[in-house]
């Protein structure tokens, strides 16, 4: 059993640990299972892979690529739909073992509402809805991009689901706290802060994108300044309404995770660090008990906000 | 425990380096010291290498030799980019992290196996016919280099018929299972067929009795175009024929789905994941 000091209520759901593996990375919540030692225990969530209304084949190769400090990808939101999903992926999991989080993403608002309705009747523990999927032609950033697109969509899907619902914020947009107003006032329960952002590598004896999409997302250590920041402007929104925060982006060690909670976020996301230590969850877990020992906290929740700013600060320029 | 098949099927091991040669061509053999891995590895099944602990994605590299009594695995692979670069640079007694075995591997089921190889792709045909020596099976092995071949290769004491005069170059570890093998190069090289593996195929199999011919299982990894001539080769003859494909990869434990390729299925085309709905797939699902 997991230390008690770990857990976190988010959204009303009570996590055993104040980490979530993130959607895309982790396939249907049982992929990483394969590996001696993973536990999904370990995770206090495990948000599932972007789900649509009908199957989709996703992207050409290549899909990922690494780049300084990260990596790029654009996997176009490969599923078998939403139907499939339920009827024979859900069965399968292991719900005793952690909480699970569908990912709802879609063409239209219609396509939003569908899935998130059909996912209302089963057992998934949450929703979040991908607002900011950079990948897919139609949808997702383009949707996550716009302050009224984005509220529509948290609006229709909140209708469509009493279930705790996440939104997962886009990066590539002017004013991420504004946008996070609104879907709060449109009826989010919970936001995850950040999606990837968006960039290009080319090879240059072929002079073509290394992507096959050409352009993808990127992910790991070097977005983390971003995402942290990011989730530092979102929480100055989300406190005034108790909304609480995944915070995510970059997150490979304890230090990274601790930095996202006193930034602001209740439980951090842990994606693309995966790849590279698939048992990295008991590390971070273990490094966070070892922090709540030695600053003598009783829980993780105290860390939350616990951001001292420096009152010399000037926070519009950056030079 | 609902997926019980699946799970723990892959060791993380911080593998000590045992060994670790270079040859021309920038080829390198790595034998490292990873016991959870090596005894449970099957041929065309990979490990997924960190090769700096800075570098964020790791590298799907093909096992050629897992010895279980030592817990050891041998690795080949080229020096291609920045990643294996900096493998290149790690020596004796470093430990690099090692995920693996992953993925499905060949699964040999004719009498007489036709196993190709080329470049990196030798290395899985060694592994097969090292899993095949002593059994019922009898393989032949032919193997493509446009490199120097990262062993030094001698006459093969094992008579072939339908091989041209003259192609007598084998790798010596395959010669010493009693193993048949050919070498083929668009390179000129002493004992090595001057052309294209297929073409070296192509007489061995014109050379076998129709009966035995019927016997034949294709089984290759290689270069994407050698790959798909080998396909083209079992269409001809009407064989079965297994293919292992690469592909750029993220978690090696198909969470990402960033190795998906294309392939036909009974149900028409669907992506697949190369990390572990392959990397062997059947090849006329994947070149049709």
């Amino acid at each position: 059993m997991s230390d008690p000091r770990l857990a976190v209520d988010f959204c009303g759901l009570k996590f055993h640990t104040p980490l979530v593996l993130l959607s895309g990375c982790v396939g249907f919540g049982e992929e990483y299972t394969r590996v001696e030692g993973f536990s999904n225990r370990d995770a206090g969530a495990v948000c599932l892979k972007g789900t649509t209304g009908t199957a989709r084949p996703g992207n050409a190769p290549h899909r990922v690529c690494e780049t300084p400090g990260g990596m790029l990808n654009a996997i176009g939101l490969q599923n078998p739909g939403v139907d499939q999903v339920i009827s024979s992926i859900l069965p399968q999991l292991d719900f005793e073992e952690t909480r699970f989080i569908a990912n709802v993403s879609g063409s239209t608002l219609e396509e939003y509402e569908e899935v998130t309705r059909k996912f209302d009747d089963s057992p998934v523990d949450a929703i979040e809805i991908n607002i900011s999927c950079p990948n897919v032609k139609e949808g997702g950033v383009a949707f996550g991009n716009d302050p009224d697109m984005s509220a529509r969509v948290v609006e229709i899907c909140r209708k469509a689901t009493d279930k705790p619902l996440i939104t997962k914020l886009s990066p590539n947009q002017t004013d991420i706290a504004y946008n996070a107003k609104r879907c709060i006032e449109a009826g989010t329960d919970g936001l995850a802060v950040i999606n990837t952002l968006m960039g290009m590598a080319i090879d240059i004896e072929s002079r073509s994108p290394v992507i096959g999409n050409n352009q993808g997302g990127l992910s790991g250590p070097a977005i983390k300044p971003i995402a942290l920041l990011k989730v530092h402007q979102v929480y100055q929104v989300a406190r005034e309404h108790s909304i609480p925060i995944i915070g995510q982006g970059g997150i490979t060690s304890a230090e990274d995770a601790l930095e996202f909670l006193i930034a602001g976020a209740s439980v951090v996301g842990i994606g693309t660090a995966l790849f590279y230590d698939p048992l990295i969850c008991s590390k971070i877990n273990a490094g966070i008990l070892d922090y709540l020992e030695c600053q003598q906290l009783a829980e993780v929740g105290q860390i939350t906000g616990s951001l001292r700013l420096n009152e010399s600060s000037s926070p519009k320029c950056g030079g | 425990m609902k997926h019980p098949q699946q799970r723990n099927s892959i060791c993380l091991e911080d593998a000590e380096i045992l060994s670790h040669h270079a040859y021309p061509g920038d080829q390198h053999i790595l034998r490292l010291q990873a016991p959870r891995c090596a005894a449970r590895a099957k041929p065309g099944q990979f490990v997924h290498l960190t090769v700096d602990p800075q570098r964020p994605m790791r590298r799907p590299i093909s096992i050629m030799r897992a010895c279980a009594d030592d817990g050891w695995i041998d690795l080949l692979y080229k020096r291609v980019g920045e990643g294996t670069a900096l493998l290149a640079a790690r020596t004796t007694g470093e430990y690099l992290s090692t995920l693996g075995p992953i993925g499905q591997p060949f699964r040999i089921k004719e009498k007489r196996p036709l196993l190709i190889g080329g470049g990196v792709g030798m290395p899985p045909m060694v592994f097969v016919a090292e899993s095949l020596k002593n059994s019922e099976h009898q393989p032949m092995v032919i193997l493509g280099s446009e490199a120097p071949f990262p062993f030094t290769a001698r006459p093969s004491s094992i008579l072939l018929p339908g091989i041209p005069d003259g192609v007598i170059a084998a790798m010596p570890l395959l010669d010493d299972w009693g193993v048949p093998c050919r070498l083929a190069s668009q390179q000129q090289m002493p004992g090595v067929h001057q052309g294209y593996v297929t073409d070296l195929a192509r007489h061995w199999l014109n050379a076998l009795e129709a009966q035995a011919r019927q016997e034949v299982g294709l089984y290759a990894c290689g270069p994407h175009p050698m790959l798909e001539a080998v396909v083209e080769l079992a269409r001809e003859f009407a064989l079965p024929v297994q293919v292992s494909l690469e592909e750029f990869m993220a978690c090696g434990v198909g969470g990402c789905a960033g190795c998906s390729v294309e392939v036909q299925t009974e149900n028409g085309p669907a992506m697949q994941r190369v990390c572990v709905d392959g990397p062997v797939f059947d090849g006329y699902q994947v070149f049709n």
